[in-house]
């Protein structure tokens, strides 16, 4: 499909989107305070800045999903034809060709996963209430038309439209419901596509292919590409230029190797050890690589530098440390042969798998392989159509959340689930739930908060206004406070900034050093298996590799599949 | 039971029995598939039986003081709660959720008591005779039913129906895909005030006489019942809820004063079993897909993925 004719690079308006000065504080907060940022035709523009630096809302304003403050945004449709985006609606800014994702996906999740993208079309449609009132001539084929079109835009993302096509949308594994959102934003044909975090959830491998696919879509189609990622290497390695945001301000705005190398970059974003290895490094390229692998802070990588970086952000022992405190302790829980199926759909076939006392398990693999749904099941959430799984003398089929809960086996769950209004001290108190020590639950409470001072000062806040990576702290904290034998943990960094992940890692790494037994599943395959003992590759539902996390790093198979390198 | 054998066995000596049971059978489905209309855009609203009130009281006084035929009192009746259903929704339908659906109720109740008990014509509430009625037009409310639920299935598929399905599911998401979410919501609750207007002006015809006891709060909630039994994905769905629990009182018949008792446990049953309706599937069945493959494997034969693949000529 071509959205929008290829526009000449010779054109006499080689600008697209204009903002000017643009603010929005939401009561006290700055969320957008006076901002210009220019986006070129054909260009891809990163957007990038710590968790709650106010990206989202940035692009809130320009497709209208909030309301501007002061300053202007023009989109200008070609040299003679500028319009103001400004307070307009949603729908509206959307038919001049804005097309966007959600940072927190949005579906239609009970329809089908072809219809998501048929709806998609909507702006391009004749009204057909007549023609569809038969089932044969123009209505008919109109829709076979679109169903078509929508099959070729799955297609286009990396769907399977014949396996996936009739699904409901929510049914999809996390990563494919990001590559739905796309492919629902290219059915508006855009000419502008402004994306909010599409890589999340995806390993390496799917994050090179959603880079092709953005390459193509601007090479290919004369679309323009505003991405807010995380992920580093993708954003370095794709767009022309990047914004850097903090605090509601831009704070760096130019090339990707000008803006790894801005000190205020680094401090505010990067982190001291990503830019120690950024400023290494000689070439875009090189940085980003680096980036990408130093963000691990790892004493055993090849880069000296990024090594000799390496530091705790909670001010615990690194994970070389970690690893070696490893002692080979009585298996804590034993799975074998667990099937899993949803309906037909068998999603984990055959797997066996233990965790010893005090190990860093964890599991690897790409999106719909079955990590979540073995999580789900180990803690009572999905029922298991055989197998056997058992935790201590708990037979976790069996139990049921609540008793699988008190055995102490305690997951974090993927995407947080923080209780957004709930303040932060009541969702820690949910953590202990089922306890009835409420002393020892008050003392353990005031440790948390103590232990993790982002939380302490928010302690009466509601947790929603707590940024990505403040909720995930929150999210570990409050597993704590169920006093884990096991603590499970679903994609910790999901969603964070690189200076967040390596704390976050780093505090996973310290859990572990205190001597705390964790299951661990996480599409940042490198950090995760370099701070674990061992690990297990998934791939759709199976087993295929288990070893010493080591190993598996030194795998060239895993490593082409998973590590991107 | 005698009522399901006799169905079976007696269909014709069981339609002259249940005459009046199978004309409220399609008054209640034109009833369940107006809020259908609602609910399939994503809006919980009780005003259809005001819409109602107004179709037939518009249809009677149009027979009384005009002499019109009755087709136009009827399109009249439908046309002006329509035109009602515009005034209302435009400040309403900003409310969602609970507040719609409160907000709406307060209108159902300003049509029968404001309106209704005070304006002159309408008989202040002492209810109006229907010179024209005719008991046995049971077979044109049917006829209608079957028109609108086909129309209205196949209207699931077009622009508008699929705008709606998208409101319903993800309003934001649906503005974002440049769909005016405001003027269709608007016309959806337009579409089900005209067809409860219908409803209303074929039930009039129905009877010698209407009452504003009739479009009372307790009917609102009913027809929402109906519709939510059956369920709500396709238009089928609040005619089979309809058509079943208003025949539920003559099936259990014979419980004599267990009979509520039995309404309300079957109801019960349905709801828990069958959350979502019972034409519809569940929707937590198949949540997940069989797991996507991690490495480029070579597609079967029977996957023409890669054709798919390919850009398409642009318009």
């Amino acid at each position: 499909m071509t959205p929008v004719p290829p526009v000449p690079p010779d054109t006499d308006d080689a600008v697209l989107l204009e903002l000017t000065g643009v603010r929005r504080h939401f009561g006290g907060v700055k969320a957008v305070d006076g901002v210009d940022l220019q986006v070129d035709r054909g260009e891809i523009v990163g957007l990038i800045g710590p968790n709650g630096a106010g990206k989202t809302t940035l692009v809130n304003l320009v497709t209208g999903h909030a309301r501007v403050d002061a300053g202007t945004i023009r989109l200008h449709r070609d040299a003679r034809d500028v319009v103001d985006l400004e307070n307009r609606p949603v729908h509206r800014v959307a038919g001049w060709g804005l097309a966007r994702t959600f940072q927190n996906l949005r579906l239609y999740g009970e329809l089908s996963v072809v219809d998501n993208v048929i709806i998609g079309m909507h702006a391009h449609r004749r009204s057909d209430v007549v023609s569809m009132m038969v089932p044969v001539g123009p209505g008919a084929r109109g829709r076979a038309e679109r169903a078509e079109r929508a099959r070729a835009l799955l297609a286009r993302v990396g769907l399977d439209p014949d396996r996936q096509g009739r699904q409901a949308a929510a049914t999809l594994a996390y990563g494919d419901q990001r590559r739905l959102e796309i492919a629902r934003a290219l059915a508006l044909q855009p000419r502008l596509l402004l994306l909010d975090e599409p890589a999340a959830g995806m390993n390496n491998a799917e994050k090179d292919r959603l880079a092709d696919l953005l390459r193509s879509l601007v090479a290919d189609d004369g679309l323009t590409v505003l991405l807010i990622e995380h992920d580093l290497r993708l954003v370095m390695g794709l767009c022309q230029r990047i914004a850097v945001m903090d605090f509601g301000r831009k704070i760096a705005d130019g090339p990707p190797q000008e803006v790894s190398a801005d000190p205020a970059v680094i401090a505010a974003y990067l982190g001291a050890r990503a830019a120690s290895a950024a400023g290494s490094a000689g070439d875009v390229a090189a940085a980003a690589a680096a980036v990408a692998r130093s963000s691990v802070g790892d004493a055993r990588s090849t880069d000296p530098e990024a090594g000799g970086a390496a530091e705790g952000g909670f001010g615990v022992a690194g994970p070389g440390t970690a690893r070696r405190s490893v002692s080979a302790g009585t298996t804590l829980l034993e799975v074998e042969d667990l099937h899993v199926a949803y309906g037909a759909i068998e999603a984990v076939r055959g797997v066996s798998l233990s965790v010893a006392e005090g190990e860093v398990v964890t599991l690897i693999g790409a999106n719909g392989a079955g990590k979540s749904t073995i999580l789900r099941t180990l803690s009572g959430l999905v029922r298991a159509s055989s197998g056997r799984a058992t935790f201590g003398a708990v037979d976790l089929l069996r139990a049921g959340a609540p008793a699988i809960v008190a055995a102490r086996l305690i997951q974090v769950p993927e995407g947080r689930e923080i209780l957004g209004t709930l303040t932060v001290e009541e969702n820690l108190q949910l953590g202990a739930w089922h306890r009835t020590d409420a002393a020892a639950v008050r003392t353990e409470i005031a440790q948390q908060l103590e232990r993790f001072p982002v939380l302490g000062q928010r302690r009466s806040l509601p947790a929603g206004q707590l940024s990505g990576g403040e909720q995930q702290v929150l999210a570990i904290a409050r597993g704590l406070l169920g006093r884990p034998r096991l603590l499970v943990l679903d994609e910790p960094s999901l969603g964070l900034a690189p200076r967040l992940v390596e704390e976050v890692f780093d505090l996973i790494a310290g859990l572990h050093t205190e001597g705390l037994t964790i299951l661990l599943v996480e599409q940042n395959a490198v950090r995760a298996l370099q701070l674990a003992t061992r690990g297990y590759v998934l791939e759709t539902g199976q087993v295929t590799v288990a070893g010493e996390a080591s190993e598996l790093l030194a795998n060239p198979r895993v490593q082409s599949a998973y590590l991107g390198t | 039971m005698r009522f399901l054998i006799d169905l079976f066995t007696h269909p014709s000596a069981w339609y002259s029995a249940h005459r009046l049971l199978v004309a409220q059978m399609g008054i209640n489905s034109l009833l369940a598939v107006s809020i259908w209309v609602t609910l399939y855009a994503g809006m919980l609203t009780l005003a259809n039986v005001g819409f109602m009130a107004i179709g037939g009281y518009t249809t009677v006084i149009m027979a009384i003081h005009l002499h019109t035929p009755l087709p136009l009192n009827i399109a009249c009746g439908a046309l002006l709660a329509g035109a009602v259903g515009v005034v209302i929704g435009l400040p309403v339908l900003r409310l969602k959720g609970v507040y719609l659906a409160i907000a709406t109720v307060g209108f159902g109740e300003v049509v029968r008591f404001g309106i209704i008990l005070n304006l002159g014509i309408t008989g202040k509430g002492q209810g109006l005779t229907n010179p024209v009625a005719d008991t046995n037009a049971i077979l044109p409310v049917w006829i209608v039913l079957g028109i609108l639920v086909a129309g209205l299935w196949r209207l699931t598929r077009s622009k508008l129906g699929q705008a709606w399905a998208a409101i319903r599911s993800n309003e934001l998401a649906a503005a974002s895909g440049a769909i005016d979410t405001a003027r269709y919501k608007l016309g959806a609750f337009v579409l089900g005030a005209v067809l409860a207007g219908l409803a209303g002006g074929l039930d009039a015809h129905l009877n010698f006489f209407i009452d504003p006891t009739e479009y009372a709060f307790n009917r609102a909630v009913l027809v929402l019942i109906f519709a939510f039994v059956g369920g709500i994905l396709v238009p089928a769905g609040p005619v089979l809820g309809a058509v079943l629990l208003t025949a539920l009182p003559e099936i259990f018949r014979s419980a004599n004063a267990y009979r509520d008792v039995l309404d309300g446990l079957i109801l019960m049953l349905i709801v828990v079993f069958r959350p979502q309706g019972l034409i519809g599937r569940r929707p937590d069945r198949h949540r997940r897909t069989r797991p996507a493959r991690p490495h480029a494997e070579p597609a079967t034969a029977s996957e023409p993925v890669s054709e798919l693949a390919t850009p398409e000529p642009g318009p």
